[in-house]
């Protein structure tokens, strides 16, 4: 068990010797000794935020707050859709078309489901999916990618399809997989990206 | 003078506005003072505003406000310029015009080069500059930590001050800056900010609310005030408060600087936050996909923050388009006036 004691830090600094703690090497387990309220709430949001159980308990007229790695299986926040899982990056992948690059339609439609086909190479980093324009049509009853798609978010990718685009092309109760989603919820996902892919 | 810049986020203990007194211990200290009246004091401690204001006749009356605080970010010259943005501020919200202000600075002379002073002081001046506000004095005492702010004067026209006390049901809520200075300047204090957020995040705090105080004057505005050491629900919270009334606030929408809510995960969280939930924590109910770090958010103590405007309903969307193009861009709808549940604020 790592033990840091930070009485008598100000703050960020209990947070920081954590950090830098983590930055060496996640411990399996630490204690963490602090002396006032809000160094004991940030040290607790840091191991959980690393998914750490947390147990806070009194010691003598100060807290000490464990955290113990969690074996497996990342307790995702309710209706929280922003939590990613432990360590991985946030990607977010903007389809704008049912076709990739310009300038053979055939050829296009090809690439873009090899591109779809090919997405689960980038693992857990690989967050949300967003269709709009004529990209929603491969969401659709018939397209070639649903498989493809219902493959992708049975692994956890979220996948959100632009409900006004469906509406345009007539698609609202022809959709397969996803959920339909609108623009706020778009652009809040860009901002909570680590990194947004327009293809 | 040595090559390295200097970090005057490291000479001192607690950050900006969340170096505030606790406000239950400044509540104690305040509650039942026996304080002298006068008929021609419009608002004075007992409304609690965010200044106060002194008629002078019919159609004139003074406002007073003042703040100072210990630096939030490391430069001199930005800090100046924050400080005096922020002490401008409460003027703006309460709809007057501020003319002169005098300097308020405790310095370390022992440990600090008197240049830095200088170069805050400069900071300071480039504020009111820009504000149309002339600097006629100060004050200045010897102090093991900086701190710095200004003590203004400004006027208004006495049947058009906007308090924060009249909340009218079916008015909605206008937002004119992003949150989360106080979670980024505790980032800043530990190394972990870019130099282009700490850009953008001195440059929000050092703007004005000037633009946005001259905007909403030609619009049906039923109460206004400046988000601050409190945070967004502790200054919500004195809206709230005695008003008859309840707010609704789509948390989604509430504008935040991006790195933000990852800090706030990761628990870069000044104390001040703590302070202000543990104080206003009773009239907030949050719904529960609300994320802990967005409640965290919603509760960090903001240094300079922009205006929180209840503007009739028919109206609001013109005046927000109003602001925009005005230049106060993070213009955001952040949630309405209702008439129930009384003297509580929902989160969704």
């Amino acid at each position: 068990m790592k033990e840091l004691n930070c009485r008598g830090l100000a703050c960020p600094a209990p947070v920081l010797q954590l950090k830098e703690m983590f930055d060496k090497g996640t411990p399996a387990a630490v204690s963490v000794i602090v002396d006032n309220e809000a160094a004991r709430e940030n040290v607790s949001r840091f191991l959980e935020h690393k998914n750490f159980q947390v147990v806070v308990e009194p010691f003598g007229v100060d807290f000490r707050v464990v955290g113990t790695a969690s074996a497996g299986g990342c307790e995702l926040l309710e209706g929280s859709a922003t939590v990613a899982s432990p360590g991985a990056k946030k990607i977010m992948v903007m389809v704008g078309a049912d076709r990739l690059g310009h300038g053979d339609d055939g050829l296009g439609a090809g690439l873009m489901l090899n591109f779809l086909k090919t997405l689960k190479e980038m693992g857990p980093d690989l967050w949300r999916l967003v269709f709009v324009n004529n990209g929603v049509t491969m969401t659709a009853e018939g397209a070639q990618a649903v498989p493809v798609l219902q493959g992708l978010a049975a692994t956890g990718v979220q996948i959100l399809v632009c409900g006004t685009c469906l509406d345009h092309f007539k698609l609202l109760n022809k959709k397969q997989v996803g959920e339909t989603t609108n623009m706020l919820d778009i652009v809040t996902s860009m901002q909570l990206a680590d990194s947004v892919i327009n293809i | 003078m040595t090559g390295k810049p200097i970090r005057l986020t490291q000479t001192v203990k607690g950050a900006g506005c969340a170096a505030k007194l606790a406000p239950g211990d400044l509540d104690r200290a305040l509650c039942g003072l026996d304080l002298p009246v006068d008929d021609n004091l419009l608002v004075g401690l007992e409304r609690a505003d965010d200044a106060g204001v002194y008629r002078i006749s019919a159609e004139l009356a003074l406002v007073q406000t003042l703040d100072f605080f210990p630096p939030m970010v490391d430069a001199p010259y930005a800090f100046g310029r924050i400080a005096a943005a922020n002490a401008l501020s409460d003027i703006y919200a309460m709809g007057g015009t501020p003319k002169t202000a005098m300097n308020i600075v405790a310095f370390p002379a022992k440990t600090l080069d008197i240049s830095v002073l200088r170069a805050v002081i400069e900071g300071g001046l480039h504020t009111m500059r820009e504000a149309g506000v002339v600097l006629v004095g100060g004050h200045t005492v010897e102090d093991p930590e900086l701190k710095y702010g200004l003590s203004v004067t400004g006027f208004i026209h006495p049947d058009r001050i906007l308090t924060k006390k009249s909340l009218r049901p079916g008015d909605r809520l206008l937002l004119t800056k992003p949150l989360g200075t106080g979670i980024a300047c505790t980032a800043i204090k530990a190394g972990m900010a870019g130099s282009e957020i700490t850009e953008r995040v001195t440059l929000a705090m050092a703007t004005l609310n000037r633009e946005a105080a001259l905007t909403m004057a030609d619009y049906s505005v039923s109460a206004c005030t400046d988000i601050t050491g409190f945070g967004f629900l502790g200054h919500l919270a004195e809206m709230v408060v005695e008003s008859g009334a309840g707010v609704r606030i789509r948390s989604a929408s509430v504008p935040v600087h991006p790195e933000v809510l990852e800090w706030a995960a990761m628990g870069l969280i000044p104390t001040g936050a703590y302070n202000n939930r543990t104080f206003r924590g009773k009239f907030v109910t949050f719904a529960r996909n609300v994320p802990q770090r967005l409640q965290d958010v919603l509760f960090d103590p903001q240094t300079s923050g922009g205006l929180l405007i209840a503007v009739a309903a028919e109206e609001a969307s013109d005046l927000q388009q109003a602001l925009l193009k005005r230049g106060v861009t993070d213009t955001t709808l952040v949630g309405e006036v209702v008439a129930a549940p009384q003297e509580m604020i929902l989160v969704e």
